[in-house]
């Protein structure tokens, strides 16, 4: 990695706005990440999260504004971006009728990994499923689905890792496992996460993000964060009910 | 806005006075072509007559048919001319038949006839049928027409993702819809007057039938997407394919066999002509003006929900 | 890149097949559709005896048995896709979006084509024994089966991407997907028609019924390649 690309803010987004006629699901979103941050997204439902985590992964297109997701617009540099970002979701993102070897030798084809037998055998140790390599996705517990997930996600090596609602539907275990995984590579990788779990997010971020009706309520680092304050605007989002 | 139901209004009261005078004109001053002609024996009075006629008769006993013709028969070397007074299978009476009991008269045998001529005269069968097509032609030519627009927006929508080019495409629809369903009633009747039956597999018809699926498919499939945005790009992407599929429907059709006759129209006289062109006139200022009034009743939708995002927040 | 592109659409390829051998979910429900339109088709005819040529109909019957067991494919194919969110997975992987659209274009030709072939020695054997056929323009049909299925996986796939996103996913991509595939349905009809039947003419009609599938193809290839991109993003 060269210098110029180390201090490369992670995140970029410039007056984000993402509507539909009158209905804006973006509006004026402004954001500034650095890299290796780890920024946790708050928000009621319908705020906009989901949107903007599609639109930072180039799923969606921005209708005014700009993003730029290390240093590459999420509109013209789309394919190089992908090449450098990972998803993982509360949908697992998997096909249940392949093994876990075959599903993740499949998305290293897809992003073209060099040596991918190597790649993927590596990855299966990291999240202990080495053992379990030729069952079919569809037999795995949730858990290990999960982990699944986070090794396909991790194949190319991104740079930027977004987190959709990883924890929901997961049993304590599986959280533990996952909290394991996130410590593990966390000192490498930008965070971006949504998450409904307060605690969770601010005992893992840097970066702590509202977002209401589109719009950022708060936006502010971990260490200037005032905990109780930050607890009564998010409550007051929420208080705003579903739009 | 308002500018827009102004010039609505205005179109529906031209329109609606243009097409109502093209009626008028289709039934009081366009004059009724024939379809085909009526025969019968001696002079006629019709306004329709177009002239005496003159009929070979190539087998004998289709003269029973012409009882009270002019007939000109040659049997057996000799020739007899006058009324065709009797005439059965087997023998023809020819003379004057003026009532009177001594007149002369022939009897001919059938097997003996070499030749004969019958003559008469023929008027025109007036095709009253043909008056839907002042109401016909300008529907169906309107119904291609918006939904060539529907399609256009439907590609302005896909390249500049603005709702506004959804709106005008699902409403070019709607109004393509109407005008398709417009088309397909009134061509049924006409099929039924005449053909004779309410409905043909033939060419235009089949392919004007594919058209109404493929536009109540788009209405269909936007009922059944949920998410607006995608609701708007599925919808455009669908009529774009219709759009090509229609043409490729229309030319394909000459694949199936068929024999049925053609519509001919000839050259139309002034009066028709008129009628038509007004007719078509006023029914693309009434399109424009159902177009512009969906329009701008949508917009208001719009604006109401923009107002209540607004109080909101 | 382009190197790239091609090892995606041979991974995506693979992948449906596997998946497809392992479960044979596609083929086994096609199969079975296509085994019970015949079911349908003795029930239909039973009536006329032996009024009719069935040569004359077999065309048609045939693709109509075609056209549905396709559309139960399509469906298939694009809902194990969606299931899991893996076409999400899909597209957030660095792949140009033609190559998705190829990928899935040219499995479902193949398991198509599977049943097509499976299809049709079961149709003959119940319907036309005994009948003559010309064996020289009957060689064409695999002709035809190609072209038609390559129109019908074009615009099935694109129109099943649709439909797997609205509720009502199988009728949603029936009213789609007849009246548009009608030209397609009409020229293979024709064409297939002509090879079965024989006779002097039958070189004549069939490569008229060609043009019109391979025209057909060539132009909504292109418009389904074209909108490919904007369908599966939304």
């Amino acid at each position: 990695m060269s210098d110029t690309e180390r201090y490369a803010p992670a995140l970029e987004v410039r007056d984000l706005t993402r509507a539909f006629g009158v209905r804006k699901a973006l509006d004026g979103v402004t954001i500034d990440l650095p890299e290796r941050a780890f920024l946790s997204i708050f928000g009621p439902n319908g705020a906009g999260k989901t949107t903007l985590v599609k639109v930072l992964t180039s799923l969606l297109n921005p209708t005014s504004g700009t993003a730029k997701v290390l240093g590459l617009d999420v509109v013209n540099d789309a394919v190089e971006m992908r090449q450098r970002i990972g998803l993982i979701s509360h949908n697992p993102l998997l096909y249940p009728d392949l093994t876990a070897e075959e599903n993740l030798l499949f998305f290293a084809e897809m992003y073209g990994i060099e040596k991918p037998h190597v790649r993927v055998a590596e990855l299966l140790e990291a999240v202990e499923l080495d053992h379990r390599k030729l069952d079919l996705a569809r037999t795995f517990s949730r858990g290990m689905l999960q982990r699944l997930s986070i090794a396909r996600a991790l194949l190319h090596e991104p740079e930027v890792i977004f987190l959709d609602e990883p924890y929901s539907g997961l049993d304590p275990h599986a959280m533990d496992i996952l909290d394991g995984l996130i410590a593990q590579i966390r000192a490498r990788h930008t965070f971006v996460m949504i998450s409904h779990d307060l605690d969770k997010g601010l005992e893992l971020c840097t970066h702590a993000l509202i977002l209401a009706k589109g719009r950022v309520v708060l936006f502010e680092p971990r260490e200037a964060l005032d905990v109780a304050r930050f607890r009564e605007t998010y409550r007051a989002t929420v208080g705003m009910g579903v739009a | 806005m308002k500018l827009a139901s102004t010039r609505a209004l205005v179109a529906l009261v031209l329109g609606g006075v243009l097409t109502l005078g093209a009626f008028l004109g289709t039934f009081f001053w366009a004059g009724v072509p024939d379809f085909g002609f009526v025969r019968v024996a001696g002079h006629t009075d019709s306004v329709r007559y177009q002239g005496p006629f003159e009929q070979k008769i190539d087998e004998a006993r289709y003269l029973a048919n012409y009882v009270g013709y002019e007939a000109e028969i040659e049997a057996d070397g000799e020739s007899y001319a006058g009324r065709v007074v009797e005439a059965d299978e087997s023998r023809v009476v020819v003379g004057t038949d003026t009532g009177d009991a001594g007149a002369p008269k022939d009897t001919i045998a059938v097997a003996d006839i070499t030749s004969a001529v019958v003559r008469g005269s023929e008027y025109g069968r007036p095709d009253w049928g043909q008056k839907i097509f002042y109401f016909h032609v300008p529907v169906a030519e309107i119904s291609f027409l918006v939904f060539a627009l529907a399609a256009f927006y439907g590609i302005r929508f896909i390249m500049t993702r603005k709702r506004e080019f959804d709106t005008r495409a699902r409403i070019s629809m709607e109004v393509t819809l109407t005008f398709v369903s417009l088309t397909m009633m009134t061509g049924i009747l006409w099929t039924r007057a005449a053909w004779g039956v309410w409905w043909e597999w033939e060419p235009r018809l089949t392919t004007y039938f594919i058209m109404t699926l493929l536009v109540i498919g788009y209405f269909v499939l936007r009922n059944a997407v949920e998410d607006e945005e995608r609701r708007a790009l599925y919808a455009a992407a669908f009529s774009i394919l219709a759009f090509i599929d229609a043409p490729i429907s229309f030319f394909i059709t000459r694949l199936i066999p068929s024999n049925h006759p053609v519509i001919e129209r000839g050259g139309l006289e002034p009066p028709m002509l008129v009628s038509f062109i007004v007719a078509q006139i006023g029914m693309i200022l009434l399109g424009y003006a159902i177009y512009q009034l969906r329009m701008g009743e949508t917009m208001l939708k719009d604006r109401i929900e923009h107002a209540k995002t607004l109080l909101e927040r | 890149m382009a190197s790239l592109s091609w090892r995606q659409f041979r991974a995506m390829l693979k992948k449906d097949i596997v998946m497809e051998l392992r479960t044979k979910e596609m083929l086994m429900s096609m199969g079975l559709y296509s085994l019970l339109t015949m079911v349908v088709y003795f029930v239909a005819l039973s009536q006329a005896g032996s009024a009719f040529d069935p040569r004359d109909i077999a065309a048609g019957l045939l693709w109509l048995a075609f056209i549905f067991t396709s559309m139960l494919g399509l469906n298939r194919s694009l809902v194990h896709e969606k299931d899991q969110g893996c076409l999400e997975a899909l597209l957030l992987s660095p792949v140009d979006r033609p190559v998705i659209f190829f990928g899935k274009v040219t499995g479902n030709l193949i398991f198509l084509l599977a049943v097509e072939a499976l299809t049709i020695p079961v149709f003959a054997f119940l319907f036309l024994q005994g009948e003559t056929v010309e064996v020289s323009s009957l060689a064409f049909v695999p002709l035809v089966l190609l072209a038609g299925s390559i129109g019908i996986a074009g615009v099935g796939t694109l129109l099943a991407t649709m439909s797997v996103n609205t509720s009502g996913k199988d009728f949603i991509l029936a009213v789609l997907f007849i009246p548009l595939a009608y030209p397609l349905l009409l020229g293979t009809v024709t064409a297939t028609g002509a090879a079965i039947v024989g006779g002097p003419d039958a070189m004549h009609a069939f490569w008229a019924g060609m043009a019109w599938v391979l025209g057909y193809d060539v132009i909504m290839l292109l418009a389904s390649y074209g909108l490919y991109e904007f369908i599966v993003g939304a």
